[in-house]
């Protein structure tokens, strides 16, 4: 039953894995919605987990399986901070919209 | 090649010795508010325990093996040729015990004189940071070492002088102490760095086994470390801010400006004796410097009237004795006046505190007079002192300045042997005036003494006051020091002192001089009982004391310029140094500074804005926009590895 | 590899169905198809307690925070009201950069990483989910994590405990600690107010 190979070719991991993350990069670029700006980033935080998974498969290290983890739990952290701050901003602007947001101009 | 002087071994009372005032410093510091008056007793305390350590260490820094002498603890290697580590050897160990032991007294002293000071806490806090930094000074084994302990001293009396920071005065004595020392500091600095440059190591051991590497550079080495030395000691021409700093409170005064602290230079000679005794002109110098300090300062104790003053004169006279002796040659003679000095000076300075603590903060003796009736123990203290220092056998004084005069002869220096003698005379004149002028008569001031402590009224009257023998039993203590001290000299090469350091400094084996030590004994004593002569006749007979109050104004009013002036030393330094400085600063703040820096600094700012200008067009503050640019930037560098290298 | 073509298909729909959507409410939806499709690639590649992990943290736990927060927020008198776009051009241009930037990683990927590499250690064989001792198990990985990497886990809990304190600190109470009750009412009021007067302008 000892197997190896992965069941597909490393470069689709990776290919798959880039177009999830381009795909929320262009979410994060094109949405006016804070909290649709946020799922874009879990999208890109998603991504990069497949490839650091593909890779442990791939080497047979289980280094990547801790980078995971790491980074799961980074997301969560950055989740639930990103959405403090979208609630703690629309409380006082009663506005979700990321553009009339725009007090750091220099 | 590492020469260690002294035995190197595991010697854990070094580091109490050591760090138990800095303990006792940062405890009183941290814990000032809490402590309030408890902070004299916590403060004495890690003194006094740092005294009997240091007697029980006294088999350690004596002991010898194999050709070194005394305890070496090893501290910490930093690099090549810098190797700190703690040594106690006769020398170190006779400082420690006058730091610690003198330092004791002059703390439980401290208690009572600081008594209603709000800032008790914070006097000890310093006092014990200076014992730490004393220590740290007399106990290194290198002159890294010895130079930190230098400078910490120095911000120590810096701190003390200027205790009472809402005095104007006082602050600008504190100012002038700390420059002048840093002077010396500096020139000890260069010293290292000649002798790390030649010899490659900063350790005494290393660089007195190699003295002949320094060549024609010794005279400098000497020089510079002799400047450090006399700034810190109060030698010509540096000695213009001892004076001054008598603005701190007097038992400061007696602990760090009579007993230890200005005998730095003192330590520093002795220390370095190899140094000296390689250069001849060194010598010469160092002595005919001390030589001339001590006459200056005696005769300029004449001139003053008040009281700590004249003390701080006289100091600076007897360290003169002291640089003069270690200057010649005469080691063992020039650190015995240190260890007499210690003890009667600090009487001196005690005795005094006692007399401006009932008088109420009067410090002038033409105010005084009289107070042989109203303070009888500080009259029998303060006669101790003065017949000390004035050499009358039988008193401390009277050994240390008989070796150190006698010695300038068996070195072959006639001229000093006249200057010391004759700095005697004088100087039994000007105490015996401040003693006669003290204390005999009628009393002539206004600060009503009829009550103990009455300068010092608490609230609602009560006198607020701390127990008398605290100031009394360290004065008495003083007091027997200040007459047995000396004992230990006599036998002159089969005393008890010159067995002590037998093996510290080098063997002495000088032709006898043309005259005898008895003779010169005989000499001295004739000029000193002269000197009590004429200030008895001016200032004691029954004509004399009944028109004191005209008598002392109208020698006030006929002081000699040169005397009132201090023989120009202040008006020389401002002249030569601080109007060339200001001048300095005058052409660089008019041209340089407004036309050169600001005008880079403006126009750094000009430029800042419009360069801020420019990049501001890009802070939109549109987060999408950020995006787009960060990913634009992303995008250039996969372009970058794609094409061009794609991913190794 | 059909399982692997048929999730590639679901994860980037989905993907492009979170973006795309109009209300947030369908974005989550797409979400969690999106993790449940990926949790079932993590275990195709022996990460069976990350597939585990990636269903309860982010299918159980974020994505209910989204939930909760979008809820919170429509609840209020003008949900997700939006004002111009500032930035009507910036549309085509960003999303030709990102396909540019795809294409490029993808090409430059391609030309390096091998279709199969040979794995650096086989120290465990790869045997059937959820059995001890082979590749990915959940004992291999708590041991992995446990000792040699004792030190990144300790490091999650410290991030997890700041963001924690600083969600508490950007979205809990607005109102200041006042320790009067009488001045507790007037602070409260003065808020409603000013939170009134702030919506008029809407």
């Amino acid at each position: 039953m000892t197997q190896t190979l992965l069941p597909v070719a490393l470069a689709n991991y990776v290919g798959l894995s880039a177009v999830i993350f381009f795909i929320g990069v262009a979410g994060v670029m094109l949405r006016r919605n804070p909290l649709v700006m946020l799922m874009s980033i879990e999208l890109m935080w998603n991504a990069a987990n497949l490839l650091f998974l593909a890779f442990a498969r791939a080497w047979m290290n289980d280094a990547g399986h801790i980078f995971a983890f790491l980074v799961i739990t980074v997301a969560a952290a950055e989740a639930a901070i990103g959405l403090a701050i979208v609630v703690a901003v629309f409380r006082t602007a009663r506005n979700v919209d990321v553009d009339e947001v725009a007090l750091m101009k220099g | 090649m590492h020469h260690v002087m002294g035995v190197d071994g595991y010697y854990p009372l070094l580091y109490v010795i050591w760090l138990l005032p800095l303990l006792g410093a940062v405890a009183c510091w941290a814990f000032g508010p809490q402590l309030k008056r408890t902070a004299g007793a916590l403060g004495s305390a890690t003194i006094g325990a740092s005294f009997v350590a240091t007697l029980l260490s006294w088999g350690a820094a004596t002991q010898s093996a194999g050709g070194a002498l005394g305890a070496h603890a090893h501290l910490f290697s930093w690099m090549p040729g810098w190797n700190f580590g703690l040594l106690l050897d006769p020398l170190s160990l006779l400082w420690v015990l006058v730091i610690t032991g003198v330092g004791f007294l002059i703390h439980v002293y401290s208690i009572g004189y600081m008594y209603t000071d709000r800032a008790i806490a914070r006097f000890f806090a310093y006092m014990n940071f200076f014992v730490f930094a004393m220590l740290t000074l007399v106990l290194s084994d290198n002159f890294v070492g010895l130079l930190v302990g230098w400078g910490l001293v120095g911000l120590a009396s810096y701190f003390l002088i200027g205790f009472w920071f809402h005095k104007p005065s006082a602050v600008a004595a504190a100012r002038k102490a700390f420059v002048i020392n840093v002077v010396g500091d500096v020139a000890i600095m260069f010293a290292i760095f000649i002798m790390f440059s030649r010899i490659g190591s900063i350790s005494f051991g290393d660089v007195f086994a190699h003295v002949d590497r320094l060549g024609s550079l010794l005279f400098l080495v000497c020089l510079c470390l002799f400047v450090g030395a006399a700034a810190k000691s109060a030698q010509i021409p540096l000695h213009t801010w001892l004076p001054d700093a008598m603005e701190g409170p007097t038992p400061v005064s007696a602990l760090i400006h009579a007993a230890t602290m200005v005998t730095a230079g003192v330590y520093l000679v002795a220390r370095c004796w190899p140094l000296w005794n390689a250069s001849p002109d060194a010598q010469m110098l160092v002595g005919t410097i001390g030589g001339l300090t001590a006459l200056v300062g005696a005769i300029l104790g004449i001139s003053q009237w008040d009281i700590k003053r004249i003390l701080a004169y006289s100091t600076m006279s007897q360290i003169g004795y002291m640089i003069m002796g270690v200057g010649a040659g005469a080691y063992a003679a020039g650190v015995a006046h240190f260890f007499t000095h210690a003890f009667f000076k600090a009487l001196l300075f005690l005795g005094s505190g006692i007399i401006i603590h009932e008088l109420g903060d009067e410090q002038d003796v033409r105010r005084m007079g009289g107070l042989m009736k109203k303070l009888p123990f500080a009259f029998w203290c303060m006669l101790v002192g003065v017949l000390a220092i004035s050499g009358i056998p039988g008193f401390s004084g009277f050994f240390s300045k008989d070796a150190v005069i006698y010695g300038m002869l068996q070195h072959g220096h006639p001229w000093l042997y006249a200057v010391g003698i004759l700095t005697a005379g004088i100087t039994a004149y000007y105490m015996f005036r401040l003693f006669f002028v003290t204390f005999l008569g009628e009393y002539r001031g206004t600060a009503d003494t009829s009550a103990p402590g009455a300068g010092h009224a608490g609230p609602g009257g009560r006198p607020a006051h701390a127990p008398g023998w605290l100031m009394a039993v360290p004065v008495g203590i003083l007091a027997v020091f200040a007459t047995i001290a000396g004992y230990v000299l006599i036998g002159g090469g089969a005393s008890p002192w010159s067995r002590f350091f037998a093996q510290t400094f080098p063997p002495e084996s000088l032709p006898r001089p043309v005259i005898g030590e008895g003779l010169t004994t005989v000499i001295a004593l004739v000029v000193v009982l002269c000197g009590i002569g004429i200030a008895y006749l001016r200032y004691a007979t029954k004509e004399a004391l009944a028109n004191a109050p005209t008598r002392l104004a109208r020698e006030s009013a006929r002081m000699p310029a040169p005397l009132v002036h201090l023989f120009y030393f202040d008006d020389a330094i401002e002249w030569l140094f601080v109007r060339p400085a200001q001048l300095l600063g005058e052409i660089f703040g008019r041209f340089f500074d407004p036309r050169v820096i600001d005008g880079a600094v403006q126009e750094t700012a000009v430029s800042s804005q419009w360069l801020g200008a420019l990049v501001r067009s890009a802070q939109t503050g549109l987060l999408r926009a950020y995006v787009v640019i960060v990913v634009f930037g992303a995008a250039c560098f996969i372009a970058y590895y794609a094409l061009a290298g794609g991913v190794r | 590899m059909i399982l692997f073509w048929g999730l590639a298909i679901v994860l980037i729909g989905s993907a492009v169905w979170v973006v795309a959507a109009k209300k947030p409410v369908h974005s989550v939806v797409g979400l969690l198809l999106h993790f449940a499709a990926l949790a079932i690639l993590y275990l195709s590649l022996s990460a069976e307690f990350l597939a585990v992990v990636q269903i309860i943290v982010y299918s159980g736990a974020i994505l209910v925070l989204f939930l909760f927060v979008i809820a919170l927020l429509s609840s209020g008198v003008a949900p997700f009201s939006m004002g111009p776009n500032r930035m009507p051009k910036a549309a085509v241009p960003a999303a030709i950069l990102a396909l540019i930037a795809l294409g490029l990683f993808v090409y430059g990927v391609s030309r390096g990483v091998p279709a199969h590499p040979v794995p650096i250690a086989a120290a465990a064989p790869v045997g059937p989910v959820g059995a001890p001792g082979v590749f990915g198990s959940v004992a291999d990985f708590g041991r992995a994590l446990f000792t040699a990497n004792l030190l990144p886990f300790e490091i999650t809990a410290f991030i997890l405990m700041v963001a924690v304190v600083g969600v508490v600190l950007l979205a809990g109470d607005a109102a200041p600690y006042v320790p009067s009750r009488k001045r507790a009412r007037r602070a409260e009021r003065e808020m409603r107010e000013a939170a009134l007067r702030g919506g008029d302008t809407q």
